[in-house]
């Protein structure tokens, strides 16, 4: 993912300047190509910290000036080629304590690795519902393509999704362009460093000013310390006055294979 | 490109061909002929592939060499890029063995090069490329370059009544992040003798016959399992030698290179499938069906329920050949080198790699000790060419206390062993070849990147 619900904050980016805070990041995550494998729950937790963000409750959406949102992703693998996520989205802030905040759902298929593709492809939809104090549009839905490669040392993915309203303000807006990116450098096998970019141009057909848009860039380092565990930090910082200006991000996933397996499957 | 009927026609002819006498042999036919050409594939009827063959045909044509009788075999490169044909298992000298880093030299695009040697020792053999496939998973082992070679005995004192050869392998690889963190080749289809489970021809046998099997796994990368449902082998040789104790086994586990062969009992008439114990293999297509006189319809599997395997059970007692004076040790040390999650991994023996890696060399006579340790998260099909050695010690865990020697066996004479992930293991040869010999892992993208290394003869 990228920040979710970015339509949201696009088009009242878009239509008020008083909204150009609105957005709300619950999942920083740029989606590699490969699925959970089938028979196995990948559990993650993602913590995100709002340390500048919009301080002022804007269309009756809460600041989101140091709000820490926690979000659990539960992906379960169906087979060799595609999954299926749910997620679990909840904010902590000063005067309003642990909020649930909504749920999504998101199946992925990807291209097999049999088919010998030069690069990683999959596509994800995820449709899902969040409560209105922390979005204006309570049910989004979100198509994301994925390509990923791997060249020696180094990684990079894109994901050009494409977001829109279902229910909501911004429901005649269409659809919207939302496009995030990873480069990161095996510094040892252990230790990867890179960067993330997350942005969101507004409505396709409609490309928002550069001021309206947001634009995030996140200096990460992912840990691969067991083949088990997924762990991603990072820090960002909002490039443009429509986005939150500095955000702490972690990731911590660990699979859990439940199948039986035998030497001779 | 010369045609696959073309090919064939000429290597029926050539190779049914006699020997003639080494005197005149330069201008003689040679007796064998081996045209290595691009072919085309069709391993199953969803899987038609391009690849590079010899004389048209996967496997390519079987060789049959009298042991210590001079033969003469001309190979031809009708490809585009230079090639060598390895003759594994076989004593030759180092230009006739197939290995440039040995000295024989390449076969040039559109050339021909002529061997004559003297072909010991007998036994099942093999002959395959030995060029180097890099990022190219159609190259080299990768491709259909591999054939079988029979090397007979003066006197030979199997008792079979018909014989086969099987050889396995794995085709269209693409490369698949391992759960070490580099990338290592999977494959889209595996098959025996070229074919998939219900696309070639079955086996078809006789009740009451004992039939001898030959088989060999010529996979770039790939151990595989294989069993005969309503059937055991009796393993009689591995690698081509005969084991001091044949033993009768529910399933045979080949490393890459590695032959084994066995008496099969056809006492159970029906139609059977021999194939990959493994249900993700076999779904590949590596199997062929095994058929009873008069018996048709549909092969019947019979899925083990566990991976049984061991060399050590084939051993003797006594070693097969003791030396009066202890072994000249030689430690080697394999270890992998991190190339990014992106890329396989670098491989370095005693911490370096080809053509960097070194060690002292061979004095012609001595005994050697090789103690062949594993540091590394992944198994290695070990190869020594032109020698054969003795398994010694096999399996013990690098983290084993201090003095927990494994026990001696002896008698398993091989060019290659599977050496384990995270263990050791100990073989002896006797240097009596002399001449540059190549000892390497035989797993296609670790040899590519550096698990190779020279012994040299004082």
């Amino acid at each position: 993912m990228a920040s979710l619900w970015r339509p949201t904050a696009l088009l009242a980016i878009a239509f008020s300047p008083l909204l150009a805070h609105s957005q709300a990041n619950y999942e920083i995550q740029v989606y590699g190509a490969e699925t959970v494998p089938a028979e196995t729950l990948m559990v993650e937790l993602h913590s995100n910290f709002t340390v500048e963000g919009q301080q002022q409750t804007v269309d009756g959406v809460l600041p989101t000036n140091h709000q820490e949102h926690e979000t659990v992703e539960l992906t379960e693998g169906v087979n060799d080629w595609s999954e299926i996520g749910f997620y679990i989205f909840t904010s902590e802030q000063d005067g309003h304590g642990v909020q649930w905040v909504g749920d999504h759902i998101r199946p992925r298929v990807r291209i097999p690795d049999s088919w010998g593709w030069p690069v990683g492809v999959s596509l994800s939809s995820e449709i899902g519902f969040q409560r209105s104090a922390y979005s204006t549009d309570t049910w989004t839905w979100e198509i994301r393509p994925i390509i990923d490669k791997s060249i020696g040392r180094w990684y990079f993915a894109v994901n050009p999704a494409l977001e829109r309203t279902l229910h909501g303000p911004d429901v005649n807006q269409g659809w919207g362009f939302a496009p995030s990116a990873k480069v990161s450098y095996d510094i040892t096998p252990v230790v990867s460093a890179g960067f993330e970019w997350y942005s969101d141009y507004g409505a396709i057909g409609n490309i928002s000013p550069v001021h309206n848009q947001q634009q995030q860039l996140f200096v990460v380092t992912d840990l691969n310390v067991s083949p088990v565990w997924e762990i991603n930090i990072g820090v960002g910082i909002g490039a443009t006055s429509a986005t939150d200006h500095l955000i702490l991000k972690a990731i911590i996933g660990r699979r859990f294979d439940w199948g039986k397996h035998s030497p001779i499957d | 490109m010369i045609s696959r009927r073309d090919l064939l026609k000429l290597s029926t002819l050539v190779g049914l061909a006699p020997s003639f006498s080494v005197l005149g042999r330069d201008l003689a036919a040679p007796d064998y002929r081996i045209d290595i050409a691009p072919v085309t594939l069709d391993l199953s009827p969803r899987h038609r592939l391009k690849t590079t063959a010899y004389n048209g045909q996967v496997p390519g044509a079987l060789l049959r060499f009298k042991e210590n009788q001079p033969v003469t075999v001309e190979v031809t490169n009708h490809t585009d890029r230079p090639e060598v044909v390895h003759l594994h298992g076989l004593f030759t000298p180092p230009e006739a063995d197939g290995a440039i880093e040995e000295g024989t030299p390449p076969i040039e695009v559109g050339a021909s090069a002529r061997y004559t040697f003297t072909p010991r020792p007998a036994g099942f053999r093999w002959y395959h490329t030995h060029t180097m496939a890099m990022d190219d998973l159609t190259r080299a082992q990768y491709s259909g370059q591999h054939g079988f070679l029979m090397v007979e005995p003066r006197d030979d004192p199997a008792r079979y009544d018909q014989e086969f050869f099987l050889a396995l392998h794995d085709w269209s690889g693409y490369l698949l992040a391992n759960e070490d963190g580099a990338m290592n080749p999977s494959y889209a289809v595996a098959t025996i003798n070229g074919k998939a489970m219900g696309f070639g021809e079955p086996l078809r046998v006789k009740m009451g016959q004992r039939i001898l099997l030959h088989v060999l796994n010529s996979s770039p990368t790939e151990v595989h399992w294989i069993a005969l449902a309503g059937h055991a082998f009796r393993v009689v040789a591995l690698d081509g030698n005969p084991v001091p104790t044949p033993r009768t086994i529910p399933m045979l586990r080949l490393a890459p290179a590695e032959r084994v062969s066995a008496i099969v009992e056809m006492d159970n008439p029906g139609v059977w499938v021999l194939g990959e114990v493994r249900k993700h293999v076999q779904a590949l297509g590596m199997a062929v069906a095994v058929e009873y006189e008069e018996r048709r319809g549909p092969a019947r599997w019979e899925q083990p329920s566990d991976l049984i395997w061991s060399y050590e059970q084939f051993a003797a007692a006594q070693p097969a050949n003791a030396s009066p004076a202890p072994p000249i040790l030689v430690p080697l040390v394999f270890e992998s080198r991190f190339r990014g999650h992106g890329a396989m991994e670098a491989w370095t023996i005693n911490g370096e790699s080809y053509p960097n890696a070194k060690v002292a060399p061979l004095i012609r006579g001595r005994r050697y000790r090789l103690q062949l340790i594993n540091k590394s998260m992944d198994d290695h099909p070990l190869h020594l060419h032109r020698h054969s050695f003795e398994l010694r010690t096999l399996g013990a865990p690098l983290t084993a206390a201090r003095g927990a020697a494994p026990s001696e066996i002896g008698g398993i004479l091989k060019d290659v062993l599977l050496l384990d992930a995270q263990t050791r293991a100990e073989v002896e040869f006797t240097a009596d070849n002399p001449g540059a010999s190549l000892f390497h892992c035989h797993q296609q993208n670790h040899m590519d990147r550096g698990f190779m290394m020279l012994f040299e003869y004082a």
